[in-house]
């Protein structure tokens, strides 16, 4: 008896079920722009409110997370603690016009090199560099820097910007740390890096409020100020890149329009005459 | 000069991104038009599934024939599914490399039935692994199988 051959066949199947046909390029911007906004508003949300809460840390434990700065022994007598202390003579004046919460107190470290530029930092501690003390023509102006430095940790911005910072770096880190995307992780990580750890512009404002206010009650007037802001807008166009002090701030002389207005509206006299940068903090060597 | 090494990084992952895009892209065309001509090609030589040879085939010879393929991701498709994981869904750019890993294995199955003059394989199975199994920042690689019970027919 003889099979019969069965009728077998493998007929054509049709494309697309199994992989799309959409352009990879689609699925791609419409992930980058909806994870960017939507990671833009939690991560703004979240830094916002740890601005919010770091400021209600208690000053002493500030204190603490900055307690790696050396301190300068009091009967040292070379050049560099002699400055630090002449700057701290002036940190004292303008602190006790600032009202400073009670507990907080202000540390002002001198340091050699000619970056031109002084910050704020946890703790209370102030740092000012050679560099800005030789580019600026007199006490008053140096002491228009100090105060506005005061300003920032009275108004806790360190700590603020630091906690912004942590929150930043955590979240990125929590996103896309389990993304398992390397790409991703090193793009989005430079980012929350480069934004990080700064003042805003705001910020800024409110301490040249501040320091002018301290520094008229110290020193009668607010010619210090015209002659800061003056030493900048003047480095601002000679240097190629601007001083690192500036680099954050606004316009010098937007900064010091502002400051007008200010003292017109209080009253204050911003004329006068300055005093001269005391020879001790010139004599580094 | 500055800035240029601040962002050397975000450029650098930039660069790689669109070479990978644009590699990729090509590859997976270009593969793609071979797989549709193959497949062509090969129509006449019969697979199933079927563990037995269908009713009423009278075999003469058997043999076991497999086809194996390799492919890896590029670095487009690697970000993309990156970003993908974190909200979830269809993973697009993925599926095109393992529906071409899948035909290609059977067209190299195919490949090595015709060599041994088979009329067609039957018990074909389809099996993938991962090459860079659980290892972070790897190459996401895989290995596609397939493998059947090449016949020949009286």
């Amino acid at each position: 008896m003889e099979k019969k051959k069965p009728d077998l066949s493998n007929p054509e199947i049709p494309e697309g079920i199994n992989a799309s046909d959409e352009h990879p390029l689609k699925e791609f911007f419409w992930l980058l722009i909806g994870i960017t906004v939507f990671a833009a508003l939690v991560i703004g949300a979240l830094s916002l409110s740890a601005g919010w809460l770091a400021q209600k840390i208690p000053f002493e434990y500030e204190t603490q997370l900055a307690d790696h700065f050396p301190d300068v022994e009091s009967g040292d007598s070379s050049n560099e603690a002699r400055i630090a202390e002449r700057l701290q003579g002036i940190a004292d004046r303008l602190s006790v016009e600032q009202n400073l919460p009670e507990g907080m107190h202000i540390t002002v470290h001198y340091s050699d090199s000619d970056v031109v530029n002084a910050f704020a930092t946890l703790g209370g501690n102030i740092v000012i560099f050679r560099g800005l003390i030789e580019a600026l023509p007199s006490e008053d102006a140096l002491a228009m820097v100090i105060a506005h430095e005061i300003a920032h940790i009275k108004h806790r911005h360190p700590i603020r910007a630091l906690g912004r910072g942590v929150t930043i770096g955590i979240s990125f880190a929590a996103i896309f740390g389990m993304s398992g995307s390397s790409a991703g992780d090193r793009v989005l990580g430079e980012i929350g890096l480069l934004t990080a750890l700064s003042f805003s512009r705001t910020q800024e404002r409110a301490a040249d409020e501040t320091a002018l206010r301290a520094l008229v009650n110290v020193y009668g007037h607010g010619n210090g100020a015209i002659e800061l802001f003056d030493t900048f807008s003047e480095l601002e166009q000679t240097r190629f890149s601007e001083p690192e002090v500036l680099r954050t701030h606004p316009q010098s002389l937007d900064r010091l329009a502002a400051l007008n207005d200010q003292a017109e509206k209080k009253g204050w006299r911003m004329n006068g005459e300055s005093l001269p940068m005391p020879q001790v903090l010139l004599e580094h060597k | 000069m500055e800035w240029m090494l601040q962002y050397f990084e975000i450029f650098f992952a930039l660069c790689l991104l669109i070479v990978g895009y644009g590699f990729g892209r090509l590859a997976e065309k270009r593969h793609y038009k071979s797989i549709f001509k193959r497949e062509k090609k090969y129509q006449e030589l019969l697979v199933f599934s079927l563990k037995t040879p269908p009713e009423g085939l009278t075999v003469t010879d058997s043999r076991l024939v497999t086809g194996s393929v390799v492919v890896s991701i590029d670095y487009f498709k690697k970000f993309v599914a990156g970003l993908r994981m974190l909200v979830g869904g269809r993973l697009r750019s993925y599926e095109t490399l393992v529906d071409r890993g899948r035909r290609e294995a059977v067209l190299r199955m195919k490949e090595q039935a015709l060599l041994l003059h088979a009329d067609s394989v039957i018990n074909v199975k389809v099996e993938t692994s991962s090459i860079s199994k659980g290892r972070r920042n790897s190459i996401g690689s895989i290995e596609v199988c397939a493998y059947g019970t090449a016949l020949k027919h009286a």
